[in-house]
């Protein structure tokens, strides 16, 4: 945690951040790689719901190269292993996540993200 | 459609039928209820359901928490005579045991004890059915259960034997398999586990709510009042990836590094399933897009232990209090310090009807939303569930769990829709219904003792 499947779902919400305000960029992310089980039927399930380039540009900063630029149309074991590799047993358990548009910062801490946002950033 | 007997526990009898449905259809088995009323009232702990296959009474007895056993049914009756007719009319049913099978006959009750004598009576009156087979007390290969229903004492003692043989009716059948997941309530048990706080749900509860969301491998289920994790404890269990979250980061967390929900998880075997949790106001929250939970599964702050809040402050500040806030706010913190904003209060019939409008945003199409909903019973009406609903939510399931002067809806409604729908906008400020919902102000009733104020009366 936070896992990158995560990641993906989370967009700054601050008042009037409406735009640019996704992928958030990870900072002095400090990764943790644990197995999951693998369900590939969850993974295809789940593919329609993935910002692919933001998926891929994360894994790549965070280091991990395995998946292609361009979402592939045939979902083969290889692709699909690395996907959950990348989805799902990749942790930041430390560090924080910036907003691109506004720069709000949340912080992680032992793999928990504070998404709270401060008495002025709400409508 | 071959018919099998029913022994259910004689607890939460009102979530009895509910449960029965959720793993049906999550198991994709047809269930025909008895046609009689009388024998679908779950005030009795038997009944008699119609399967396609025997094989399904044995996975719903191992699924279902309110199960105690299942039989092959094979008679019934008012009298033993009556039973008697119902068996040699059922004869196809047993006939294939009768030449070369060991066998054990058991007779017993709920609600009694049967004498010893009366239990021999009964079981020679059986003897027209001619088994041959050897008996075996100890590993037969099929056990006969006879069975007299009597009415419940609702605590009151009788003395032993009394009213012996008053039976309100009589069952026979063939053991199948007793109910396996009942023993999953003392695994979960709230006192056992490694992290836990005064929100923890009870476990035999946390597990219906699990069966009500149809947790199962492959779905993904959402809990955005997680608190110390009850429910994600059984749903990972069945298989099913969570995600939870919370305004109150440290109810996650307990006091060690490794947050207390996934040490609890992790005694359960399951914390590689609890896929993120995340602190912030579910009124204010980073979701991307919608439509992605098969179900969400919640105990929603009802006020009584831990109150409704959210982000804002009751009264507006003065400007000059509002610049000290905000540069007290962008100051450098100690990371052992987070910024904790105002919150205020946040009242519980709102609450209720912005998760209904969350969950249709959140979940996908056929998901279910499942939560407890606080009511004082005797202002209770059908109505209150109704004024919370929206278009494309409808409700399936409403199970009381009556605690006497008050009481807790376990509600389950299902996104019926496939149509897309705006976040919602959590504004406090919305057109006031016709009828007020007896769950609003529900803290106050609470703390009252549900008494009608002085002026009322
Ligand atoms: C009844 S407790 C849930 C308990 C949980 N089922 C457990 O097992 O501990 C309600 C939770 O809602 C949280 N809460 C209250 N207001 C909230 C809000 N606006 N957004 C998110 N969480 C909130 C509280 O911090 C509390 O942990
Ligand atoms: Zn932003």
């Amino acid at each position: 945690m936070v896992r990158l499947i995560t990641h993906n779902l989370l967009a700054c919400h601050a008042k009037d951040c409406n735009t640019n305000n996704f992928p958030l960029a990870f900072k002095d992310a400090q990764l943790e790689i644990r197995e999951a089980e693998f369900n590939p039927e969850f993974l295809k399930g789940f593919l329609p719901k993935i910002e692919w380039t933001a998926l891929v540009d994360t894994a790549r900063q965070l280091g991990d190269t395995s998946l292609p630029l361009e979402q592939p149309e045939m979902l083969d074991d290889e692709f699909l292993k690395n996907l959950h590799h990348v989805l799902l047993e990749i942790h930041v358990e430390e560090g924080s996540m910036t907003c691109p548009n506004c720069g709000h910062v949340y912080p992680i801490s032992n793999g928990i993200p504070n998404m709270l946002l401060a008495e002025h950033e709400i409508g | 459609m071959p018919q099998f007997l029913f022994h259910f526990a004689q607890a939460h009898n009102d979530f009895r039928l509910p449960e029965l449905e959720s793993i049906a259809e999550l198991l994709g088995i047809s269930l025909s209820w008895p046609s009689e009323f009388e024998y679908r009232d779950t005030a009795r702990p038997f009944m008699i359901l119609g399967l396609d296959q025997e094989e399904h009474a044995r996975l719903l007895a191992r699924r279902c928490i309110l199960i105690k056993a299942v039989y092959e049914f094979y008679a019934q009756g008012s009298t033993y005579e009556e039973l008697h007719g119902s068996n040699r009319r059922n004869q196809t049913l047993w006939k294939r045991y009768v030449e070369n099978t060991s066998f054990r006959f058991l007779v017993t009750s709920s609600q009694h004890k049967i004498p010893q004598m009366r239990q021999r009576e009964v079981i020679e009156s059986f003897a027209y059915m001619g088994f041959l087979g050897k008996i075996d007390m100890k590993n037969p290969e099929i056990i006969l259960t006879c069975f007299e229903e009597y009415d419940d004492r609702h605590g009151t003692t009788r003395a032993k034997h009394e009213g012996d043989g008053q039976f309100r009716e009589v069952f026979f059948g063939r053991l199948l398999e007793e109910g396996s997941a009942r023993q999953l309530i003392a695994k979960f048990d709230v006192k056992k586990r490694a992290y836990f706080g005064n929100t923890s749900m009870e476990a035999e509860i946390s597990l219906l709510m699990a069966n009500q969301t149809q947790a199962s491998p492959g779905k993904l289920i959402y809990d955005p009042f997680i608190g110390t994790g009850s429910m994600s404890y059984p749903t990972s269990h069945f298989g099913a990836f969570v995600i939870g979250s919370d305004i109150d980061g440290r109810q996650m967390r307990g006091k060690q590094k490794t947050p207390g929900v996934i040490r609890a998880a992790n005694q359960y075997g399951t914390a590689a399933r609890i896929i993120d949790l995340a602190t912030f106001d579910i009124t204010r929250n980073p979701w991307r897009c919608g439509e992605l939970f098969d179900s969400i599964v919640t105990d929603p702050p009802y006020g009584v232990r831990a109150g409704a809040k959210r982000l804002g402050r009751k009264k507006e500040l003065p400007d000059y209090k509002k610049d000290l806030c905000l540069q007290h706010t962008l100051n450098g913190r100690p990371d052992d310090q987070p910024y904790i904003p105002p919150t205020k209060p946040y009242e519980l019939s709102h609450l209720a009807a912005d998760l209904v409008l969350l969950a249709r945003y959140l979940l996908k199409p056929n998901g279910r939303l499942v939560f407890f909903l606080p009511t004082v019973t005797d202002e209770y009406e059908e109505v209150d569930i109704h004024t919370m609903l929206c278009e494309g939510m409808e409700v399936i399931a409403n199970s009381l769990q009556d605690f006497g002067s008050w009481g807790r809806r376990l509600v389950t409604i299902k996104k019926t829709t496939q149509g897309k729908y705006s976040p919602p906008t959590f504004e406090p400020t919305r057109e006031e219904t016709a009828r007020i919902p007896a769950h609003r102000d529900f803290r106050e009733k609470y703390f009252q003792g549900f008494k009608p104020k002085a002026d009322e009366t």
